[in-house]
């Protein structure tokens, strides 16, 4: 990441016209005139499904994993911190933002593919997304935090693993889990099914497990 | 500063307890999940095929056998239902076997308690009942209540031991629930059961239309299938038609909302257009259809011994096209609050020569007081355009059950039906009498009672015996609390099949351990004609039998050696190859034993070595022998029946005291009453209990917020239960929506048990409600 945080502070606007999707909405596509925002804004994913060329599903360049991903975060589920410099002039222009995390895309001067974010429709992006201007911290902390979650939770050999971390925020899969950006070992091979919830359910890691009984 | 991977400073968490979880979370890649190791497991797993155990899709699995124990589920892809894939219960339905309340042994009630006692004593008494109550009460006195989740083998020596030989019409399933319409529809408009198309129609159509059907949740490989298609092909439209907005309207192109009931209405404005604009294939409705209409005002069944008969009458076209004058676009607009522009863009997809529709439907169109109605009129309107039997052009009707059209529909386990025809018909009876090897007097011209009418008998005390298997009325019969009440009576004889204790064994006499799936060797029949064979993978846990051979040893002991003379090691086959005579003709031959055991699922007709997958086109159907381009040789006209069906209202409608329409039905995790899925841990977890789905102002004006909980009540009964808001689904306002797979929130305490005169089939989709913040 060195690399890109040096480099990305000379890119400028220009940076959006490289990236392979422009900003169009993301709100395109699902039936118009239904109520938004229900069954965890189940709509995204179909809406995601709808607009994300098979190819640009299946690619994966394998630079991102899950080293480098919670390297960015306090705690498994904490908003990344942004890895790359950014220019002064995008602190008031979300859209610059979402350019490239929207739909994801080559960017030739960093040599990636960006991420793209689950939650395009939240524009203020250094609301909770903040670059790092400092290597020393102010005093050393004791912080700590849980485990992420393991790999593979799979109920039985085979069975599609439950999904481990809540919905919230992240209600929109294909964002994260599919495409040449996803994280190498959470990525899926079957994005091309689209109803991603009608085989992985949530098991929330985090969350006590419920027994049933009569 | 990041998280720190270093794992001593790591707080132990639920997840990190163990050893396995954390070495996964350093080593990410690998796969360590909780579950419990099996002792001496070498790791090695055997694959065996079988049909899901859950929906009416009926995908092919394989089941993953260490030892004597199922770990592990694939979908099988060698079967063209599901291609490999699998939803999430499909997925982990091998747990389903394995909850630790289990029922693995007999029991039976001494002195008011529920006593474990040897199965064959269990068995004893069963037929020492059965016998007894005969004599003091009349053969129709005992009844048996079966499934669509029963195997074909289990319904066809259920039908044989009650209709053949104990010489009683009372044979019903609770397919009954959920599928007597589309039966009645199909009857009606073709004179022979189960849909023309199969699922490649998927793979050809460019406009799909969801008639109030949640294809996302309750046909999820279906649904995703018809995703990948519009994805693939481009040129491809879902349309959503329904009363709540749902998963599948977020994933569709187009979602129309109508209100409750007025499907009836919106169809014949369809027509209507169609046959204004021109759209009507002209030469294929001469060649093909004829026009018919029957009774109106037919009622809703809600009182005890209610009774009707159509009368169809003859009618042409331009009598059809009068009938439709009421049904302008612009009318219907005020009846349906579907706008007479939507209506209008329905009419030109289905119009449109160019564009190949395929219309599905489920529980919403069937569960229905006018399902009969609603699924003829949905096929005028595929018959009007002649988008019919051919590839991508299909009216369809899907199932909610593994065999509902395998064991009920084919095997015919219903009061009127015998295994091929009616009782009410001489042919048939004597087919069945001469294959069966009984008296033809044995069986009973007359029908007795349909499901509403023999659990109404049976608080009557018309019926004092009765025998459950395979399925859970206690939870699933509308207005729950007389059927309850009626089967504690004094006098009542319950005797329950099943594998897990639920509100229907707690009312029981007798509970028989059940092998469950694929602890017993079957068949299921699936939506599209597809039979389904599946192996004993497993042994069933103790004295656990499969329900066809608790029938046979019961019939045993009745004295029926005669009729059920097969070893326990070959009887499925012998009862196929017997049951095979039934249909043995172009138009519903069976594949032989040898085929199915060979085959993930082999289409009926079977012609010749031939699988057919459309019927009426002799492009693919052997038993179309007309020459021309389509044969609907169901009727004897060799025509498809157009029928005028008017729009009639609801049994029960909200007014000024009950102000919300009730609407019901299931979610993607559980499967009918739950008594399975939520005995599987990861289904359980994600959705652990039911809700009642609340429109966010109608909650507003309530003043409840998510997980409130909120009083439901009809002229029936009430049930308190937690609200959800923005939840799985968003009814419009005026309507609430409950799933009903949880016994500890029995919504059909609630629930109005008025059916389609036609088909009898309950309505468990409207009826008037009121809430109170509880
Ligand atoms: S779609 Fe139905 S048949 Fe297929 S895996 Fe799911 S529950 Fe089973």
């Amino acid at each position: 990441m060195k690399k890109a945080e040096t480099k990305i502070g000379r890119l400028g606007i220009g940076f959006a016209a490289i990236c392979l999707l422009g900003a169009a909405a993301l709100s395109a596509g699902a039936a118009p005139d239904i109520p938004h925002g229900f069954d965890w804004d189940g709509e995204k994913i179909f809406n995601r499904y709808n607009e994300t060329p098979l190819s640009a599903m299946t690619g994966n360049d394998g630079t991102r994993n899950l080293n480098s991903f919670y390297g960015l975060r306090q705690y498994p589920g904490s908003p990344p911190r942004i890895p790359h410099a950014i220019p002064p002039a995008f602190a008031d222009e979300p859209y610059n933002c979402i350019s490239c995390h929207g739909r994801g895309g080559y960017v030739a001067e960093l040599q990636a593919y960006a991420p793209v974010t689950p939650h395009p429709e939240n524009e203020a992006c250094f609301q909770c997304h903040v670059p790092r201007r400092a290597e020393e911290l102010f005093v050393e902390t004791d912080w700590q935090s849980i485990n992420p979650p393991a790999l593979g939770r799979s109920q039985l050999g085979g069975s599609p693993p439950t999904i481990p971390h809540p919905l919230q925020l992240r209600e929109d899969c294909i964002a994260c889990h599919a495409g040449p950006a996803a994280v190498a070992e959470i990525r899926v091979e079957h994005a091309s099914r689209g109803n991603c919830r009608q085989c992985h359910v949530p098991l929330i890691v985090t969350e006590p497990v419920k027994e049933f009984a009569r | 500063m990041t998280m720190k991977l270093d794992r001593r400073s790591f707080i132990k968490s639920a997840a990190a307890t163990s050893a396995i979880a954390t070495a996964a979370s350093l080593f990410p890649g690998i796969s360590f999940a909780g579950w419990e190791k099996l002792e001496d497991a070498a790791g090695m797993i055997t694959w065996h095929k079988a049909p899901c155990r859950f929906c009416g899709t009926g995908c092919g699995v394989l089941v993953g056998v260490s030892g004597e124990r199922a770990v592990a589920v694939k979908g099988d892809p060698n079967c063209s239902v599901n291609k490999g894939l699998c939803c999430v219960k499909g997925y982990h339905s091998v747990q389903a076997l394995y909850g630790k309340d289990r029922i693995t042994r007999a029991k039976v009630r001494k002195n008011g308690e529920m006593v474990e006692v040897p199965i064959t004593e269990a068995l004893d008494l069963i037929a020492a009942k059965m016998k007894e109550t005969i004599s003091s009460h009349g053969k129709d006195s005992v009844a048996v209540y079966g499934s669509g989740q029963w195997t074909i083998p289990d319904g066809y020596v259920a039908s044989k031991l009650f209709k053949g030989c104990i010489g009683t019409n009372n044979v019903e399933a609770n397919a009954r629930l959920c599928m007597a319409s589309a039966v009645t529809g199909f009857m009606t408009s073709f004179g022979i059961d189960e849909p023309m198309g199969c699922y490649e129609d998927i793979e050809h159509a460019n406009v799909f239309v969801t008639w109030g059907n949640n294809m996302a949740e309750m046909h999820p490989v279906l649904f995703s299938r018809m995703l990948a298609a519009r994805k693939r092909n481009g040129d491809v439209e879902i349309i959503d038609f329904a009363t709540r907005t749902t998963r599948t309207s977020q994933a569709a192109d187009k979602s129309i909302l109508f209100k409750p009931q007025t499907d009836l209405a919106v169809a014949n404005a369809i027509c209507h257009e169609i046959i204004r604009n021109n759209w009507v294939n002209r030469d294929f409705v001469n060649k093909h259809v004829s026009f018919r209409k029957g009774l109106t005002n037919i009622g809703y069944g809600v009182e005890d011994h209610f009774q009707f008969q159509d009368k169809p009458e003859g009618i042409n076209f331009a009598e059809f096209e009068t009938f439709l004058k009421d049904y302008t676009p612009e009318r219907v607009e005020k009846i349906s609050g579907v706008s007479a522009r939507d209506i209008r863009y329905l009419a030109s997809l289905y119009g449109d020569p160019k564009k190949k529709v395929t219309s599905f439907w489920c529980m919403g169109m069937n569960q229905h007081t006018r399902g009969t109605w609603i699924n003829n009129l949905v096929y005028n309107i595929h018959l009007l355009v002649g988008k019919i039997s051919t590839p991508g052009n299909s009216p369809f009707s899907l199932t909610g059950q593994p065999s509902a059209c395998g064991t009920v529909r084919e095997v015919g386990t219903l009061t009127h039906k015998l295994p091929h025809g009616v009782v009410m018909n001489e042919h048939d009876r004597q087919m069945a009498a001469e294959i069966w090897n009984v008296p033809v007097e044995n069986i009973d011209p007359k029908p007795t009672y349909h499901t509403v009418e023999m659990f109404r008998a049976l608080d009557r005390g018309d019926i004092r015996f009765i025998w459950i298997q395979v399925t859970n009325p206690m939870v699933t019969m509308p207005k729950l609390k007389r059927y309850r009440d009626g089967a504690l009576k004094e006098d009542r004889f319950i005797v329950v099949s099943d594998v897990y204790p639920t509100p229907t064994t707690d009312v029981a006499d007798v509970i028989l351990p059940a092998a469950m799936w694929i602890e017993q060797e079957g068949m299921f029949g699936n939506s599209e004609r597809r039979t389904q064979h599946f192996d004993e993978i497993v042994p069933p846990p103790g004295e656990a039998m499969s329900d066809t051979w608790q029938l046979i040893e019961v019939a045993r002991r009745l004295g029926y050696e005669k009729q059920f003379p097969w070893s326990r090691d070959e009887y499925i086959g012998k009862i196929w190859e017997e049951y095979r005579r039934f249909h043995d003709s172009p138009k519903h031959n069976m594949a032989p034993y040898e085929v199915l055991r060979a085959r993930p699922g082999v289409q009926w007709p079977f012609v010749n070595g031939r699988e057919t997958r459309w019927r009426f086109n002799p492009k693919y159907d052997p038993a179309c022998t007309s020459g021309e381009d389509f044969h609907f040789y169901g009727h004897k006209d060799n025509r498809a029946w157009i029928w005028a069906r008017p729009y009639e209202p609801a049994a029960e409608s909200p007014d000024q005291e009950y102000n919300f329409w009730l609407n019901t039905g299931r979610v993607v995790e559980h499967w009918h009453t739950g008594s399975m899925t939520r005995r599987v841990p990861v289904l359980h977890n994600a959705m652990p209990s039911s809700y009642v789905e609340i429109n966010p102002d109608d909650a507003a004006e309530l003043g409840v917020v998510n997980g409130d909980m909120v009083k439901i009540i009809s002229r029936r009964g009430e049930v308190a239960m937690p609200a959800s808001i923005n939840g799985r689904g968003v009814p419009p306002r005026g309507m609430v929506f409950v799933p009903f797979f949880d016994e500890s929130y029995l919504i059909n305490e609630v629930t109005l048990d008025a059916f389609c005169p036609i088909s009898k089939q309950p309505d468990y989709k409207k009826c008037a409600v009121r809430l109170e913040k509880a």
